[in-house]
């Protein structure tokens, strides 16, 4: 058992390790400008699109706040956005609304050169310029007022849990009505932000002072926010570790699945170190087992928090190697956990984290640990515990001013 | 108002006073109020290793700081020698600046040397991991 400080320092050092993990604020302030300028492309009044107020709006990782940097630097940053249009020509199928949104996209020339071949559901334009990043933009159809519901559902005072009301209709190129049905209530269904509004309830810790702005998870402009709930850092910590192991993998556990599962499992813990522990233990109790009446076979099932009809595990009947690596993955981190709270001693502790969670991460987050020191000694407040010699801010003796001298 | 001009500290002042912020430690008083020889145990913080720390200090003189154990302390990739230290092999550290006069005989070695000594174990914990010293000072 750790006792309360070993408790707080551990958390500080996930802390640390997690905002080396995320991006930076020129990254994300990049990535919020290049995409706000695509939708201004898109919403212009000459625009073909003029008539349906094209939105564009970040979802997944970068709304949720849990977004990381990829284990090479040269690596492209995925960004997930929803084009919302606010109703449609009533004779448009999903082929011609997806086409709506591409086509505006070519006229572009900027545009029409970074545009990646289409995908099943989304337009992909190829940033690489100054960062890499692909941004994937996802077609949608929102209803009348759909904005005003966003905001009252992300607002502080909200208590509903009515996330069916933030679904949004998509295009996919697989479905069989795809080329046809102009009659929206047969298209998909997709609920980004009821899955958002539910990880932010399931996040917040309301003991602790760091809230998190709701609304601005929702704004199409979000801002940069240095500050972190423990479960966004422990989904970031989480997936770090799982890029490391199954680094360009196709059957790696995927993020929806591992930030659902560990949402689940979290139990408001404020300390870092808690949360983490307890999640890695206790998030594949939430993966159930579904009689499948097709096949006369149960399957695992994942359910979409905001959908329990949506099985985020769905692929593994089919690549039985995804349900595998992912309790490979598991287990793994599990017992890297466990290897690392066990050890004592800084360079212990950082010897133990650099396979996991990668060294360039590691030396960083002991090197942000180490300057830290050197400025709260700078600044007066470090302070030496009697009987140990434990420094921290709640020591009783300041450690004064002085100066390491050379070498031998 | 007039100036209070502080007086050096008596070596049995100086013992007394480690003695009392770690009663676990051993002091030995070197002949007559001459000098002293302070052996104790450290820990940089609450998730660091436990160090075994030797003051010998005579009076007239600068007190000498040595890590009994580990012995030898493991050395960051690459590295061939401890940082600040005027003697690698004996792991004799260099705390603060003799000619800067960051301490003198005014100072209680337990209210200055030792919490620097806590704070070098604390930055040689980071340096093996980063093989860079972030404790400032000067080389």
């Amino acid at each position: 058992m750790l006792t309360q400080e070993e408790k707080k320092q551990f958390s500080e050092i996930f802390e640390t390790l997690g905002e080396t993990l995320d991006i930076t604020e020129t990254q994300y302030n990049a990535a919020v400008s290049s995409y706000g300028a695509v939708g201004e492309w898109l919403a212009k009044p000459e625009s073909s699109l003029a008539p349906y107020k094209p939105v564009i709006r970040p979802q997944g990782s970068f709304m949720l706040g849990t977004i990381i940097r990829p284990v090479c630097d040269d690596d492209d940053l995925d960004i997930d956005l929803v084009c919302e249009l606010t109703g449609k020509n009533p004779q448009w199928a999903q082929y011609h609304l997806k086409q709506a949104v591409g086509n505006r996209l070519k006229v572009n020339e900027t545009y029409r050169n970074m545009l990646e071949e289409e995908g099943r559901r989304c337009w992909t334009l190829m940033y690489s310029n100054s960062a890499n990043y692909h941004m994937d933009i996802l077609p949608s159809l929102v209803c009348n007022g759909y904005n005003t519901v966003l905001e009252k559902a992300f607002s502080s005072t909200a208590l509903g849990k009515d996330y069916e009301t933030l679904a949004i209709r998509i295009t996919d190129k697989k479905q069989n009505n795809y080329y046809t049905d102009t009659s929206t209530e047969n298209w998909m269904k997709c609920n980004p932000f009821g899955y958002c509004r539910w990880f932010f309830a399931t996040a917040d810790v309301s003991t602790l002072r760091k809230t998190v702005v709701l609304s601005e998870a929702i704004n199409p402009v979000p801002k940069y926010s240095v500050e972190k709930l423990p479960l966004q850092r422990v989904v970031q910590i989480l997936k770090r570790h799982r890029d490391m192991m199954f680094n360009g993998d196709e059957d790696k556990p995927i993020s929806i699945i591992i930030t659902t599962l560990a949402s689940r499992a979290y139990d408001k813990e404020t300390y870092i170190i808690d949360a983490l522990t307890n999640v890695v233990t206790n998030m594949s109790n939430y993966i159930e087992n579904r009689y499948d009446p097709n096949t006369g076979k149960f399957v695992k099932w994942i359910p979409n928090p905001v959908n329990s009809d949506e099985n985020f595990a769905d692929k593994w009947v089919e690549h039985p190697q995804r349900e595998k690596n992912f309790y490979k993955w598991l287990n793994q981190i599990e017992l890297d956990i466990q290897a690392v709270v066990q050890k004592r001693g800084l360079q212990y502790i950082a010897e133990a984290m650099k396979k996991p969670f990668g060294e360039q991460a590691v030396t960083k987050t002991f090197t942000t640990f180490g300057e830290m020191n050197r400025n709260l000694r700078e600044s007066g407040v470090l302070k030496m515990a009697a009987g140990t010699g434990i420094l921290s801010m709640a020591g009783n003796i300041v450690a004064a001013a002085h100066n390491f001298h050379g070498n031998d | 108002m007039a100036m209070t001009k502080r007086k050096h500290i008596s070596v049995h002042a100086q013992g007394g006073m480690l003695r009392q912020l770690f009663p676990d430690s051993t002091l030995k008083i070197v002949g007559h109020d001459k000098g002293l020889i302070w052996e104790g145990k450290l820990q940089p913080t609450n998730l660091s290793i436990t160090y075994n720390i030797r003051v010998e200090y005579n009076i007239g003189c600068n007190p000498n700081i040595y890590v009994l154990s580990p012995s030898p302390l493991p050395l960051a990739k690459d590295a061939t020698k401890l940082p600040h230290t005027y003697n690698h092999e004996k792991q004799h550290l260099c705390l603060y600046h003799r000619l800067m006069n960051e301490w003198n005989e005014r100072k209680m070695i337990a209210k200055t040397i030792i919490p620097w000594t806590s704070e070098w174990l604390l930055h040689y914990e980071i340096w093996i991991t980063t093989g860079t010293w972030h404790g400032g000072g000067i080389h």
